[in-house]
């Protein structure tokens, strides 16, 4: 009953905003941080509580209901993003104030929150593609914000590509249906050899096909061009939509549709596999090569995330327990990462108008503090011990060298090139900004400054995260390994 | 003999005389008039529906007192009763929706025509349902392609009339091929009495006598059919004939007539020849094939469409495409996913063509696309419901069109060589049909200031707006409880052969 | 062995008072700078000083995740370099004072100096290959400021590319850190290996090519061909105490790795006869020879003396690659020797264009008038460098040729010693002129103009401790030989 309690508070309170009068915009804010607030802390309550019996909504046809659940891989999921949420909110509360609908952005920004609580508590692939098609429809809203030409465009684009990848995945949840003993999630899957008998090799075609429908979402390529067309959005929606929850919700449903739902004694070892993981591979370096050339600010670090994802779906094609032990690990640091990158991009563009990486020369001496949370989140990126990604990597790299996977092993090298080119791109920025060259005019800079309390206050807490977490990941990476051998 | 089993006849000679007494009655009158006699007829099928669910049988009704097989028969069952009433739903909505623009669109002397048509329409659809004789059905055949035709030129001007034409030449085709195979059935078995058909099908069948005349007839049955239900790629009537008529007329085109036709087909499979000997035969792979080029092209040539009228009416042959897919499946789960999609569709469509025309009027009457811009604003309940019009369309969860996606996909898998085709293209056509539906909501929420354009809200149009929103309720209804209706589906279809 | 927090000290005081001097005011004195600086270098060698001549300890930080600790501990090869990097760098660091005086910001400069000395601290004291890598990794980080610090546009190329190289290293060595962490007891550095054999057996080729790349990654840092690229770019840019510091110690801790690498984790035993060690050993002859070839070419004076050092590091690697005591021991010798003698050279090329501005080789005709104490400097390194009895540079050579000799190995046995002898020809070629051209300027030279330009003291003194050393250590070597053999012998 909390589930659904959790979901529907932020979608009402949401759709509220546009028909409540607000004397003030401060009051606007704070009911709507009061509203994500409370929906965190319900979901903080649920995850303390452990584990939940299923809870259907409505019952759906033949048999099939909408139906909540609670398990280990959906309290990651849900707790990541009800942890980054008011945090998030309250950066846009300052970025928002330069741009204008805000009320119309507010509701969708506070729906969206619900809705992805919606895909970490399904408890079958049916509520969970449910929400995922929903996830879709309420966030096009927050890419056409902007309204310009760019905005138009990349909002059909996003709304094309995940309607159709959501189309073929779609067909993976059919085939569940007919050949799962049941299309809710249970660890180690649903499908039982015996009964497939020859169809073997059509679902595994299904499954790479409903892997490549779900990747869509998670930006793998050849689908991948939406996202940094997405970058279009202001940086709070491509902050936490692009880099947390719409491309962590296409990762955990692909983690689901793999651990969960045709179970990896089915996948491991297959062609599938091989097909998947080599998919993976490339849009690992792939990422990279094409963040290295780009010069927008927001387009690097959504090229960066198209890598990273496919961090995550690496460690989720190797197939063990420990590897999805490695891929829930980068989904949750790869989010507290990636979103401080993002905000410091946001907040550069919002105090400086600079979009382009060539324009931030001599930035650092003036905005010390936004370019220092910069560097701090390149080095966890880049997987420099003693941060977060380090620890990440060091556990996927571990799972592929445990399983014995050649191809994983090739994986690694990929990863390692692409913490390489990660180095490259995002260290140039830093160095950029600490030391311009010599002839560099400090006085075209001077008058940019640090951004508010509003504003740097997540960023501070997001370094705090990635250290700690880098420094003392045990008892986290534990949970983790619970969950990925079944036991949660 | 319960009175209650009266309806079926009750149902089409009332809305026969209606569309006769109409001639003769004023404009104002003819309206009132036919607004009661559909919700009566509606009533009266939902009463016979409740009936029937409890009896669980359907029966077989008399029509004078000549006994089979040289009489005339009606038979109703569960599914007739609830394709009957939900018609009516559809046409009275349709009416509602469509009647402002009938009042722009049509000269007022001609109004009583209208509801003639519209009149004879629903009595020819009625008959169709119910009706157990083949020839019967038939003659009511050509009362639908008349009221059909009628119903596209009573707007006049020259792109309906041409239309119209069109469309009879097409119609009459179709009518004919099945006029032939007709006889040829009659000539084979002797009887016009459809169940009467059916066993001496089956004889000949497990004789293996006469097979391929017998194939001949069916293949010109199916084929007379599709035509007039515009299977691709027979399809060429359909766009100007929906695109260019009068609101009303549209929506029942798309909903009720081709529907009906669809209808008489699949009596035809279960209860003239038999479901299981065609569903051996070829006659419905070709069915299938078609039904899949339809979907495509249909979704294609929806692309390219600049009008927003023809847009729709491209879409609407994507959709048959997917009914005579389920058709080609040639499992009983297939048929309830054509089935249902009837209902889905229907019920889509119509609120897609009302919603439209509210845009196209906030927009200086204009129907190209690029026009459209903002007009989600400038008429807002227009907006939502053709926005919920498309995500039913493209097949998202909540909306009706995911249940037939699903309940399509769900018949096709297990099939040993129709499986990947159909599933692949069910989720090439949701692509496009995202592809050309989102653009144009995404459009017309692009806001812009026009000064010389009307604005309408829900208080300017009561009767638009009720419609629109009871089209929605519908839409989310079949999308959300659809358990009870696929129940219902199963247990007509049980009584049906 | 003890736990011991005072490793910690030596470490982490001078990175805290480094990061103090970034983010604090700009003091007004510019003289209080480098009198902290000076103090700070102080504390810490006193502190590193403790730590070597006392018993071994060991601290174990904190746990990283799992298996993974943060583990301290000084053991004999980390007290040479420990030893080594004090000396260097608090020489370096006086230099640098005067030096600095001509540069602007000498506040960034002297706050990473003192943290990257902290960090090599760090790095020499690792107890294990995680803790290495983590210190690996910030060193290149820290010390990539110190390389474009003029932030020239040719500055700031030079320290991407050092970073590039550096991180391509750095990850080549994390990749075959993965494997070893699979086929290993403990990470832990333990004499003879870390490998368990049951893991191993059937899994050698995989090992050797991850031991392979181990090898090649820190051999970047080392500046080994094909990976040599970045010396040359990096020095020339840098200021010269910052090019004395990265020849003298920065691109030792790339030989520090691979020392580790080699006799710590997987055991020489393991490598000896495989084509990995075939390779390393082509690998670092050639660059010996390249690296001369190219230095004798070169024209600019922190050019020449970087390819130099590419040379030198590459005998060094050379003798490790042997597998043999011997070689072992002349290697740890001439990392000694070679650190004080460049950084002793560089801070000589240093001083003379500090004074006279100039750069290049034929610019120094008469430069021995004008400086006379700076180029006897100069020419003291160079003897050593060349391998002139009875300076330094001679007692490591010899022992590196007799550890090639001693070997089995085909070819290498004689061939390496003709290679060293033919680069020992080169190195007095592209060192001696400048002494001779120095001293005897020939008739053209203009005495009329002559000024003396000698540096001030504070300049000097480091400039003159270090040569002594070149020479003293070549003189009396026994106490050093004895201990490094000590070491070599523990290890094989």
């Amino acid at each position: 009953m909390m589930l659904l309690a959790a979901i529907l508070i932020p979608i009402v309170g949401g759709a509220l905003v546009m028909v409540l009068p607000f004397k003030k915009r401060a009051h606007m804010a704070v009911y709507l941080e009061i509203v994500v607030v409370i929906t965190s802390l319900l979901v903080g309550l649920i995850i303390s509580e452990g584990t939940t019996g299923r809870f259907p909504i409505v019952k759906f046809v033949n048999n099939l209901s909408l139906s909540l659940e609670l398990d280990g891989c959906g309290m990651v999921f849900a707790g990541l993003v009800s942890a980054l949420w008011p945090l998030a909110m309250l950066y846009s509360f300052e970025y928002m104030k330069k741009e204008k609908h805000e009320k119309v952005f507010f509701m969708f920004y506070t729906m969206t929150y619900g809705i992805t609580l919606g895909i970490a508590f399904a408890e079958d692939m049916l509520t969970m593609y449910f929400f995922y098609e929903l996830l879709t429809l309420v966030t096009v809203p927050l890419v056409l914000h902007t309204l310009s030409r760019e905005a138009i465009l990349a909002s059909r684009k996003y709304l094309y590509y995940s309607l159709g990848g959501a189309a073929f995945a779609f067909i993976g949840l059919v085939f569940l249906m007919i050949y799962g003993t049941t299309v809710d999630f249970t660890y180690g899957g649903v499908l039982t050899p015996e009964t497939l008998g020859d169809k073997t090799n059509t679902l595994l075609l299904i499954y790479v096909i409903a892997f490549m429908g779900f990747g869509v979402k998670a930006a793998i390529c050849p689908f991948n061009s939406w996202l940094p067309q997405a970058g279009v959005a202001p940086t709070p929606v491509t902050a936490l939509l692009h880099a947390v929850a719409v491309v962590k919700a296409g990762a955990f449903a692909i983690i689901r549709l793999t651990y969960y739902s045709f179970g990896t004694d089915f996948l491991i070892g297959t062609w599938a596999q091989y097909v998947v993981m080599g998919v993976v591979m490339f849009t690992i370096v792939y990422g990279c090569s094409r963040a290295l050339k780009e010069t927008h600010i927001k387009r690097r670090l959504a090229y960066s995330t198209i890598s990273n994802l496919s961090y995550i779906l690496f460690g989720v094609t190797i197939m063990t327990p420990l590897g999805l032990a490695g891929a829930l690990t980068h989904l949750v640091f790869h989010a507290v990462m990636k979103i401080c990158s993002f905000f410091c991009a946001g907040a550069i563009m919002y105090q400086t108008e600079k979009h382009y990486v060539h324009e931030l020369d001599g930035l650092g001496r003036k905005m010390p503090a936004v370019f220092g949370v910069f560097t701090v989140s390149s080095l966890a990126l880049m997987g420099v011990p003693g941060l977060c990604g380090f620890i990440s990597k060091w556990n996927l790299a571990n799972a592929a060298v445990m399983s014995g996977n050649v191809m994983a092993c090739f994986g690694i090298g990929a990863l390692l090139i692409s913490a390489l080119l990660t180095a490259i791109y995002m260290l140039s920025i830093v160095i950029r900004a600490f030391f311009p060259p010599e002839d560099f005019d400090m006085e075209s800079v001077k008058e940019y400054r640090d951004p508010n309390w509003m504003m740097l206050f997540p960023l501070f807490l997001f370094v705090a995260a990635m250290i700690i977490f880098g420094l003392h990941s045990a008892p986290i990476v534990q949970f983790f390994t619970d969950i990925s051998n079944g036991v949660l | 003999m319960n009175f209650v089993q009266n309806f079926p006849f009750f149902s089409i000679i009332l809305s026969m005389f209606s569309g006769i007494v109409s001639s003769v009655l004023p404009a104002r009158a003819a309206k009132w008039l036919n607004t009661i006699l559909i919700s009566v007829v509606g009533a009266m099928s939902a009463v016979l529906l409740v009936y029937l669910m409890g009896t669980g049988e359907s029966y077989v009704y008399w029509m004078g007192h000549f006994p089979a097989p040289w009489g005339n028969e009606i038979r109703a069952g569960v599914l007739e009763a609830g394709m009957a009433l939900f018609f009516c739903v559809i046409m009275l909505l349709s009416m509602t929706g469509g009647r402002k623009k009938l009042l722009g669109e049509v000269e007022y002397s001609k109004h009583n025509l209208y509801y003639i048509l519209v009149n004879l329409l629903l009595s020819s659809l009625l008959a169709l349902v119910y009706t157990n004789d083949l020839f019967t059905a038939y003659v009511f055949v050509e009362i639908n392609t008349i009221s059909a035709c009628g119903l596209i030129m009573i707007r006049q001007n020259g792109r309906t009339i041409e239309a119209a034409v069109r469309y009879m030449i097409m119609s009459l085709l179709g009518s004919g091929l099945f006029l032939i195979s007709l006889c040829m059935l009659y000539d084979l078995t002797g009887h016009l009495l459809m169940s009467n058909i059916k066993e001496s099908v089956a004889v000949l069948v497990s004789h293996h006598q006469y097979s391929v005349p017998l194939m001949t007839t069916i293949g010109l049955m199916c084929a007379g059919l599709a035509i007039k239900s515009a299977l691709f790629p027979f399809h060429s009537w359909l766009p100007d004939a929906y695109g260019y008529s009068t609101v009303s007329s549209a929506a029942m085109l798309s909903s009720l007539v081709s529907k009906g036709y669809i209808f008489l087909l699949i009596k035809i499979f279960y209860r003239v020849i038999g479901f299981e000997i065609i569903a051996e035969s070829k006659v419905i792979n070709v069915l299938f094939v078609f039904g899949l080029l339809g979907m495509i092209f249909g979704s294609l040539s929806a692309i390219r469409e600049n009008d927003i009228r023809r847009m729709i009416s491209f879409s609407s042959v994507a959709q048959i495409g997917y009914i005579y897919m389920g058709f080609g499946l040639g499992t009983e789960s297939g048929m309830t996913a054509s089935i249902f999609h009837i209902l889905s569709h229907a019920a889509t469509k119509s609120l897609l063509f009302i919603a439209a025309i509210g845009l196209t009027d906030v927009s200086k009457g204009s129907r190209q696309i690029v026009d459209l811009t903002g007009a989600g604003y400038r008429n807002k309940i227009a907006g939502f419901a053709f926005t919920v019009g498309s995500l039913s369309m493209v097949g998202v969860p909540m909306f009706s069109g995911f249940v037939s996606k699903l309940l399509f996909a769900e018949a096709s898998i297990g099939h040993t060589y129709k499986m990947l085709p159909a599933v692949i293209v069910l989720a090439i056509s949701t692509i496009l049909n995202a592809i050309y539906f989102m653009k144009t909501v995404i459009r017309i929420y692009v806001p812009e200031r026009r000064k010389d354009c009307e604005v309408i809200t829900i208080k300017n149009e009561k009767e638009y707006a009720v419609t629109l929103v009871c089209f929605i309720v519908l839409n989310v209804m079949l999308g959300m409880l659809s358990q009870p209706i696929v129940q219902w589906i199963h247990t007509g279809l049980s009584m049906f052969g | 062995m003890n736990e011991s927090v005072t490793i910690l000290f030596p470490i982490f005081f001078p990175i805290l008072m480094g990061v103090l001097l970034l983010v604090g005011k700009e003091p007004k004195k510019k003289a209080l700078l480098s009198r902290y600086t000076g103090g700070v270098l102080l504390l810490t060698a006193l502190m590193v000083l403790g730590l070597v001549w006392g018993k071994e300890v060991s601290f174990t930080m904190f746990f990283l995740t799992g298996r993974l600790p943060v583990y301290f501990r000084v053991d004999s090869i980390g007290k040479v370099f420990a030893f080594v990097v004090t000396v260097v760098w608090v020489l370096a660091g006086f230099f640098s004072f005067e030096y600095m005086k001509a540069e602007n910001a000498p506040r960034r400069f002297f706050g990473f100096y003192l943290i990257v000395y902290g960090i090599l601290i760090g790095l020499d004291f690792s107890g294990n290959m995680i803790t290495f890598y983590m210190f690996y990794e910030m060193m290149t980080l820290l010390s990539m400021p110190l390389v474009l610090h003029e932030r020239t546009k040719a500055a700031i190329m030079a320290g991407l590319k050092y970073m590039f190289y550096s991180f391509c290293g750095a990850y080549m060595v994390l990749f075959g850190l993965y494997f070893v962490y699979r086929y290993a007891n403990t990470l832990t550095f333990t004499a003879k290996g870390v490998l368990d054999a049951t893991l191993t057996a059937g899994n050698e080729k995989l090992l050797l090519v991850v031991a392979f790349f181990m090898l090649l990654g820190f051999s970047v840092k080392a500046g080994m061909f094909p990976f040599h690229g970045w010396l040359p770019v990096a020095h020339p840019e840098a200021p010269a105490p910052a090019s004395a510091v990265l020849s003298g110690v920065i691109v030792k801790g790339g030989v520090l790795g691979i020392i580790r690498v080699i006799f710590y984790l997987f055991g020489a035993d393991f490598l000896r006869g495989t084509w990995v060690q075939t390779t390393m050993l082509i690998l670092s002859l050639v660059t010996v020879f390249m690296g001369s070839m190219l230095a004798y070419l070169e024209k600019g004076m922190k050019k020449r003396l970087a390819y130099s050092t590419v040379s030198q590091v590459s005998y060094i690697l050379f003798g490790l690659f042997l597998l043999d005591p011997v070689s072992l021991t002349g290697s740890l010798l001439h990392v000694v020797f070679h650190a004080f003698i460049k950084c002793g050279l560089f801070l000589c090329a240093g001083a003379i264009i500090f004074r006279t501005g100039k750069r290049r080789v034929d610019e120094l005709t008469g430069i021995g008038k004008e400086m006379p104490v700076t180029i006897w400097c100069f020419t003291l390194c160079s003897l050593a460098l060349i391998g002139i009895p009875p300076a330094s540079g001679f007692i490591s050579k010899w022992y590196l040729c007799e550890g090639a000799l001693h070997t089995k190995t085909a070819v290498f046995s004689w061939l390496g010693p003709v290679i060293l002898l033919i680069s020992a020809l080169l190195t007095a070629g592209y060192l001696l002129p400048v002494t001779i051209k120095g001293f005897f300027p020939g008739e053209d030279y203009d005495y009329a103009a002559l000024v003396k330009k000698e540096p001030v003291k504070l300049m000097l003194v480091p400039m003159v401790i270090l040569a002594a050393l070149a020479f003293v250590l070549g003189i009396v070597p026994e106490g050093l030989i004895r201990q490094l053999s000590a070491i070599a012998g523990q290890l094989m």
